[in-house]
């Protein structure tokens, strides 16, 4: 098993790949939205769940919301130093 | 209720009463220890009680005698320990009947002490118009259970109407101390038929109840239902010869209904609309999912009315409870929000699901059963469970969970789930999918309520 910035990055691209299979490909600084990745509020949703399912933790509950993927990742980054 | 029994006793006091794999109880034997049992009320000067208790043949005596004696008696659901202590300080029983050896408060009787005896005389039970109590609890799918108070005499009434059936088998599939449950009895001892009661009362015992005991009739939640079709599927054995499916207790997924016709040709089905406040409205027997719109014209003088208002069904029962434990009495002319959502559908009332289990996604109001319904005719899925989940972007999101037939690739179970809810409205996708081994139920229907677990 990795480590959760690893098991994030997974998730995320895994999620990606499902719901937006035509979406340019997901750089760390990629926007998850509009002209980025273009996730809609509802799939926002769903990946919120799916991290907090698959990692433990979901970084939608931090005061800011994740705009890209290094956002995420440094989320899990906290929890970790956190902890 | 001890008068059903005994009618039965004096025509044929070693007809089975009760049927289970250990033991057949007869109407003489049962109605020997309800009446030993009244006499014990009697002489004690108790006038309630409840009781933690769950197999047929004590219960059964129990409630026969506490209807002869006029005592309320109040039976409970299977619980913890400190559930079942708070259930009596909250309902104020201080008396207590139960084989259990972990109960600490109150007084605590054996049923034996009670029901044993060979040489009991008949009880002179109260004039049939006293008050002869009895309180069932809610099965708390919406929060804590409620007391609901009834009486023997107004919950005997619809039995007056119930052919002699001595040769009918009845799996009792609910909890006996569900409302449910009751309506079985009632129905069984009305008809001088079998009660089969296998324990636990889950849907594998069930279907093993119906194959070994010669069930012939069997009443129960779709949720029960499906789970017997998955059980059926994963097994491979024959399936029970049924002369009689009831369905109650949840709104019918529609593809239930022709799947039970399929695996059981020869089976009458019918479903029930009834609840532990307002008793039965009556049964439909067209096989088709909701009830006829016809019962919205019953006129003032029907026992029981019905209307929709702002989608939500409504009811007017003379029948039903008296009110509930603690609070003043209910009109029975007045009408009361049933909590079931319906729409009208040409000459059908179509159920949507319970108010209580609606799932805000951002405004936007879903409701879970269709979502359940489409997700169940999945290939690879047992059962499936539709609840709210919470989450910081939307409020809630569909989540969903799935037990899965032995052998199926979840992968693709969940690809197909997707695909199957490809074209719901984007609020309506599961967001949330997991699979599990058993889904969350409460007194054998599915709890789809909103969570904030995972």
């Amino acid at each position: 098993m990795g480590s959760p910035q690893q098991l994030a990055e997974q998730t995320v691209r895994g999620f990606v790949a499902r719901v937006k299979p035509e979406a340019p490909e997901l750089e760390l600084d990629t926007p998850l939205y509009a002209d980025g990745v273009g996730l809609d509020s509802l799939e926002a949703a769903e990946l919120s769940a799916l991290l907090e399912d698959e990692v433990g933790s979901d970084p939608f509950t931090s005061d800011e919301m994740p705009q890209t993927l290094r956002d995420i990742l440094g989320f899990y980054d906290e929890v970790r130093v956190d902890a | 209720m001890i008068e059903l029994l005994r009618r039965v006793a004096e025509e044929d006091p070693r007809r089975a009463a009760i049927l289970t794999h250990e033991r057949t109880v007869s109407y003489g034997e049962l109605v020997r220890a309800a009446e030993n049992a009244a006499a014990a009320l009697s002489r004690e000067g108790i006038s309630r009680f409840a009781v933690a208790e769950h197999e047929a043949e004590p219960v059964v005596a129990l409630m026969a005698a506490a209807s002869a004696a006029g005592a309320e008696a109040c039976l409970y659901p299977p619980s913890e320990p400190e559930e079942i202590e708070r259930l009596l300080d909250r309902f104020d029983h201080d008396l207590v009947v139960t084989t259990r050896d972990d109960l600490e408060a109150g007084r605590v009787v054996r049923p034996e002490e009670w029901t044993s005896g060979a040489d009991a005389t008949p009880y002179d039970g109260p004039a049939p118009d006293a008050p002869r109590p009895h309180l069932v609890q809610t099965t708390g799918t919406t929060g804590t259970p409620r007391g609901v108070r009834h009486d023997w005499s107004r919950l005997l009434r619809g039995t007056a109407r119930i052919k002699p059936e001595r040769d009918h088998r009845w799996l009792l599939a609910y909890g006996i101390h569900q409302f449910a449950g009751l309506q079985i009895l009632l129905h069984v001892f009305a008809a001088g038929a079998t009660l089969v009661a296998p324990a636990p009362r889950r849907p594998r015992e069930g279907l093993r109840a119906m194959r070994e005991l010669g069930v012939t009739h069997a009443s129960a939640t779709p949720t029960f239902w499906r789970f017997v079709l998955a059980e059926l599927r994963s097994d491979g054995g024959p399936a029970p010869a049924l002369k009689q499916i009831t369905l109650g207790g949840e709104a019918i997924p529609g593809p239930l209904l022709g799947d039970l016709e399929k695996t059981f040709p020869d089976a009458r089905i019918s479903q029930v609309y009834a609840a532990s406040e307002f008793g039965s409205t009556g049964s439909m027997r067209d096989r088709r999912a909701g009830l006829s719109a016809e019962v919205l014209d019953r006129g003032d003088d029907a026992d029981v009315a019905m209307k929709i208002v702002d989608g939500e069904l409504w009811i007017r029962s003379r029948t039903g409870m008296l009110g509930y434990y603690g609070e003043p009495p209910v009109d029975p002319d007045a009408w009361r929000a049933t909590g079931d959502l319906v729409e009208l559908d040409g000459d059908r009332i179509l159920f949507l699901g319970r108010s209580s289990e609606i799932i805000n996604v951002g405004g936007v109001k879903v409701h879970p059963l269709t979502i359940e319904e489409r997700v169940s005719a999945v290939d690879g899925v047992g059962v499936a469970r539709v609840y709210g989940r919470s989450n910081p972007m939307t409020g809630q999101i569909v989540a969903l969970e799935v037990v899965a037939v032995p052998g199926a690739d979840r992968a693709a179970v969940e690809t197909a789930i997707r695909q199957a809810c490809a074209d719901l409205p984007s609020a309506s996708r599961p967001r949330s999918i997991r699979f599990v081994d058993q889904v969350a139920m409460a007194g054998s229907k599915i709890v789809r309520r909103t969570t904030g677990e995972q």
